[in-house]
């Protein structure tokens, strides 16, 4: 409702006060002259207003209740981030102790070739098939008479 | 006169739609995450020697295991956040 959003929240509880307090006057206290003389229009003006509030005073409940699950949202949305963030703080740190241990194991897989492999660099013919084979394999192509 | 003032009444009283002011941001996925795999390494050369052609082969072992803790690292991104996802909006 646009009016709550600039309408003292005070002046609803007034306009929902005055149409009680009319609708009383002009149904309770009608005996009276002074209500009396105007009782019709009293009565009319008074549930309308009273109306009014009543409507007003339900739009203000609906938009505190609103604005409660908002805060509560907000609440949910900030740990979720922060929970995301530790997940991806945890990741990257795995990620970084999994590439290092890689890379050490890769490493000295290398140093266990020239250490062990080297001796057999005499005996064991690479020939130039074993490399284009390698090569196609890292590549993932097709061997030329397989292009076809 | 009266009609007017009942139109006006009529328009501020009247329920609308109110957007939501919370927004859920995508989570941003760590750097080392985007980083591409390294291709893997071809010999140049039309003669090698064995324990050469075994340290290309080796190497690209290597990456291939580079690449797959990073594939892995996204699957445990995805089924994470997920989650996080999931438990907010229940």
């Amino acid at each position: 409702m646009w009016i709550i959003n600039w309408l003292p929240e005070f002046l609803v509880h007034l306009i929902f006060l005055a149409g009680i307090l009319g609708t009383i006057a002009g149904f309770v206290f009608g005996y009276l002259p002074l209500v009396n003389k105007y009782k019709l229009l009293i009565q009319v003006i008074s549930v309308l207003i009273l109306s009014l509030g009543v409507y007003l005073e339900g739009g203000i409940a609906e938009k505190q209740k609103w604005e409660l699950r908002v805060k509560e949202l907000e609440v949910k949305v900030s740990e979720a981030q922060a929970k995301s963030a530790h997940v991806n703080t945890q990741i990257v740190e795995k990620v970084v102790t999994q590439t290092n241990t890689i890379k050490v194991k890769g490493d000295k897989v290398l140093q266990y070739i020239d250490r062990e492999v080297k001796v057999f660099d005499n005996t064991c013919t690479i020939t130039e098939a074993i490399i284009k084979a390698h090569n196609l394999a890292a590549l993932n192509q097709l061997p030329l008479d397989e292009q076809k | 006169m009266i009609n007017k003032l009942l139109l006006c009444a009529t328009v501020l009283v009247a329920g609308c739609t109110t957007v939501v002011p919370v927004k859920q941001k995508f989570p941003e996925v760590p750097q080392i995450l985007m980083e591409k795999c390294e291709p893997l390494s071809t010999i140049d050369k039309t003669s090698v020697v064995f324990s050469e052609f075994l340290s290309t082969v080796a190497v690209n072992y290597t990456k291939y295991h580079t690449c797959a803790a990073v594939v892995s690292a996204w699957q445990d991104w995805y089924r994470d956040q997920k989650k996080i996802s999931d438990d907010l909006n229940k």
